[in-house]
């Protein structure tokens, strides 16, 4: 049953009303980080991009994170070269809405070490690249084509045991476009909490 | 001892958390039933999952949507039993939330499945079924996964049906989808994505919605357009970039008189799909459809008021002084009226009917669809250009001038009365905005005779005032004697002729371009210099004068013959006051513009829409509106149907409208409000 779950998940695997589209362009945008930092994704060409959606208050997301699987992806996709943003398009008044000291202390208190932490309350960037869920990983190649669009592994569950099993697609994806390859799969269907826009 | 009893207090407390069938969550109770305690061996046993979110909580449906996460299952059954069957949703809900479509259910739901147990079990064996269950639970702020393990004790039996649990398997089973094997098709067209599925009665659905079982087909959260084509649903929504193959789903469909929405398992297969047809019955409302009586009122009003429009007024006045010389006889005059009016209903049926029919065969036109080729606005220009060389006096219409279009329209007796009542019904259907568009729209949606019935009331409407002058001979005696004002006269009113001709030429220019405007004057002026030479022979008492009338009609055809068709680049503007930074209308784009929360003004134009263009170079260009909508953040959109448009023709279906303009006003919060034909700023300003 499960299994059978997780082929139909995997089988027919591609995201809905994501504007960006895999293939395509990555959506430009200029974004203020936790540290108060300005990150401009024109500035980061010529690198791998990998940016993660999240919501510290959502079950899916803290699977990940208290298991330490994405603190694990994170440094690992780091290690290999790619700049990795957490972004949290959460709005004022919303589940795991955060402001910078907020997000500080998240990432503290998580002891993951992102790139940066993009603070995006107004969902722009979440609503150019179509971000659904928390967790929703895209990966951009050093050429800034979106790669990778989808769910950070293959078990969509809010199980600490299933974050840290099976596929972890976000890491294939970085290795994958690190190597100069296109990531196989390159679209997959994102699972958990819906993104808390405004 | 005492040791063995506390080990038998712990089995006995310990055995009924083992058996519980209940479990209450924070935010959900699970409750697993079957349908008989005592199944019998080798035969299906139904077994349900019964979920109840607390309110403002929902679980998921298998396909969660955008989001979420459908519930998982793990069964612990006695050694030799096969796993159950997948489980079996019921029809679920959709529910948005901050632009992210969800499938969901926030009530109580019952999945089901249905476990045999093996033939040959001993009578009166007791078992226990198990079920880990893990689901999420969401309000519309998070979302919290919750878990249970429940089960139930049962033994092999007879197979008796548990009175309350029977009764709570068989409403589960009521609520699931029904698989049918219908033939229903889809394709994908410049990112839409459309849906065709037989349906026994089409004119019963009031409301209609496509749940994708797999991802990759549709994009959920867009608004599904739904329309009956000839006997099928059709439903048009965007695509999904790579969608292929067979796609499965859950259509749930509203009928009128039904208490309950109807589920059903349907797989379409690629294929031909239906053009967008009809609103659907939901979209008509019961208690506001005014009663035809009314609407067939309302379209002769109409038809009244048509008469003063600048295009139908001078061949009226016209015709009516025709009888004005006081010498005319009752009978005569009567059956003057009556030609005229048998004109004017005959081409007003004939063009509703035409339309009736080309929707009827799933072509998307609306009342007016005549004025959305480039041709008919060309054949226009000159008819209107020669009627008012006409009325200017440079030519006359006899008997000999041979084959002229409308060589009969101002001969006297039944025919030319005939023809002129046709000429002005003709001309008039552009003119048909802002008076008519309620009772036309309510039209097309009526049983064909009934519209067709609208649309001669309309006629009628034209044709009373003249009707009036034929029967009331004290209306006759009040119209002043002719005499050589009359020429006057005419010449005057050859100045709204040419006026009207100057809007057409116009419309000529949006429709096809610089080149195409220039084909149409060019037909316009040499059309022109025969009919003087025409006017010259006549005047110079000369016969003959087929001759110029031939070349004449020769040149009219021409010009409209090699009229270039090609659409002009101005396509991809918009003819809104640039104050407003309209831009043009497509269902993506309004889709996405709701899923954002923008607040839209959303309005249908045509060129050849006279009302469309007061209203835009009128109220909706004032600066204060410009600033109000600035201010507001409201975004607006422009559809443009001058040249037709599929997407646009259907939004008018969807509205229940048969032409332009309609203005809608979108709230950003999911209502919306339609604004009267003829805006005042006020109004405007008052929006969001």
């Amino acid at each position: 049953m499960k299994t059978m779950m997780f082929a139909a998940a995997m089988v027919v695997a591609t995201p809905a009303l994501a504007d960006a589209r895999v293939g395509a362009p990555a959506p430009a945008f200029t974004a203020t980080a936790a540290d108060g930092k300005t990150v401009r994704l024109a500035d980061l060409r010529g690198k791998t991009v990998v940016l993660e959606w999240t919501n510290a208050g959502c079950p899916f997301v803290r699977a990940h994170y208290d298991s330490g699987n994405m603190q694990a992806t994170q440094a690992a996709a780091q290690k290999a070269g790619a700049v990795w943003l957490t972004t949290n398009s959460g709005a004022p008044g919303k589940q795991g809405h955060v402001d910078g000291a907020g997000a500080r202390a998240q990432l503290a208190a998580d002891k993951a070490t992102p790139s940066a932490y993009l603070l995006d309350a107004d969902g722009a960037i979440g609503n150019a690249y179509g971000a659904k869920t928390t967790p929703h990983i895209f990966v951009i190649n050093p050429a800034g084509t979106l790669a990778y669009a989808g769910a950070i592994n293959d078990r969509p569950t809010a199980d600490q045991g299933d974050a840290r099993a099976g596929t972890n697609y976000a890491t294939g994806a970085v290795k994958a476009v690190v190597a100069g390859k296109a990531p196989d799969p390159a679209t997959t269907k994102p699972y958990g909490c819906s993104v808390k826009y405004r | 001892m005492i040791r063995s009893l506390i080990l038998l207090l712990a089995a006995l407390l310990s055995a009924p958390a083992l058996a519980q069938s209940v479990s209450e969550q924070p935010h959900t109770r699970l409750e697993i039933i079957a349908e008989s305690r005592t199944p019998m061996p080798g035969q299906p046993l139904s077994i349900g999952l019964k979920l109840t979110p607390k309110d403002g909580w929902h679980t998921y449906w298998q396909n969660p949507g955008d989001a979420g996460a459908p519930t998982r299952v793990a069964w612990t059954l006695p050694a030799g039993m096969p796993d159950p069957a997948p489980l079996a949703y019921p029809v679920p809900e959709t529910l948005v939330v901050s632009g992210l479509m969800n499938y969901v259910y926030a009530k109580p739901n019952t999945l089901l499945t249905t476990l045999t147990p093996p033939a040959g079990t001993a009578k009166r064996a007791a078992f226990t079924v198990t079920a880990k269950v893990d689901w999420l639970v969401c309000s519309h702020e998070q979302c919290v996964p919750e878990s249970a393990t429940v089960s139930l004790p049962l033994s092999i039996g007879d197979g008796t049906t548990d009175p309350e649990k029977g009764y709570m398997i068989a409403l589960a089973r009521a609520a699931l989808p029904k698989p049918v094997e219908w033939a229903a098709t889809w394709k994908v067209a410049n990112g839409r994505f459309v849906l065709a599925v037989p349906f026994a009665t089409p004119e019963k659905v009031r409301s209609a919605y496509f749940f994708a079982e797999a991802d990759g087909a549709v994009d959920y959260a867009a608004p599904q357009a739904v329309t009956i084509a000839g006997d099928r649903i059709r439903i048009e929504t965007a695509a999904s970039p790579d969608v292929a193959g067979p796609v499965k789903g859950v259509l749930r469909v509203e009928r009128e008189g039904d208490e309950h929405e109807l589920g059903f398992a349907i797989t379409a297969q690629p294929g031909e799909v239906p053009a967008a047809g009809l609103p659907l019955a939901g979209n008509r409302p019961v208690a506001e459809t005014p009663t035809l009586g009314f609407i067939i009122i309302g379209a002769i009003l109409g038809g009244i008021i048509l008469n003063i429009m600048p295009c139908v007024f001078p061949i009226l006045s016209l015709k009516a002084l025709s009888l004005a010389s006081g010498n005319v006889p009752a009978r005569e005059a009567q059956r003057d009226a009556l030609a005229y009016a048998a004109g004017v209903i005959i081409v007003c049926a004939a063009l509703g009917g035409l339309v009736l029919l080309l929707r009827a065969a799933g072509s998307q036109v609306g009342w007016a669809f005549q004025l959305q080729d480039p041709r008919v606005i060309a054949g226009l220009l000159l008819l209107v250009t020669a009627i008012a060389l006409n009325l200017a006096g440079v030519f006359e219409v006899t008997a000999s001038t041979g084959t002229l279009g409308d060589n009969t329209i101002r001969k006297g007796g039944v025919m030319g009365s005939f023809a002129t009542g046709a000429l002005a019904a003709f001309v008039a259907t552009p003119c048909t905005g802002p008076f008519m568009a309620g009772a036309l729209g309510a039209a097309l949606v009526l049983p064909p005779l009934a519209a067709i019935a609208v649309f001669a009331g309309l006629g009628l409407g034209i044709s009373i005032p003249f009707l009036l002058v034929g029967f009331v001979p004290a209306l006759r005696r009040r119209l002043p004697r002719p005499g050589a004002w009359m020429t006057r006269l005419r010449a005057i009113l050859s100045v709204p002729m040419f006026l009207t001709a100057l809007a057409l030429a116009w419309v000529l220019g949006r429709q096809a371009g610089v080149e195409g405007m220039t084909a149409g004057l060019a037909g316009a002026m040499g059309l022109g210099l025969l009919l003087w030479w025409l006017g010259s022979r006549q005047h110079g008492g000369r016969g003959g004068a087929w001759v110029p009338a031939g070349v004449a009609v020769v040149v009219a055809v021409a010009a409209i013959a090699l009229l270039p068709i090609s659409t002009p680049a101005q396509a991809l503007g918009t003819s809104a006051p640039a104050g407003l930074r309209a831009t043009r209308y497509s269902p993506e784009k309004l889709a996405d513009l709701q899923a954002a929360g923008t607040p839209v003004f959303l309005y249908m134009t045509a060129d050849w829409c006279l009302t469309c263009k007061v209203n835009e170079k009128g109220a909706m260009a004032s600066p204060v509106v410009a600033e109000a909508f600035a201010n507001k953040g409201i975004a607006v959109l422009e559809g443009d149907w001058t040249r037709g448009d599929a997407q646009i023709s259907q939004w008018l279906a969807q509205q229940n409208r048969a032409g332009v303009p309609v203005y809608v006003f979108y709230d950003g919060k999911g209502g919306s409000q339609e604004l009267p034909q003829i805006l005042t700023v006020s109004e405007l300003v008052a929006l969001g």
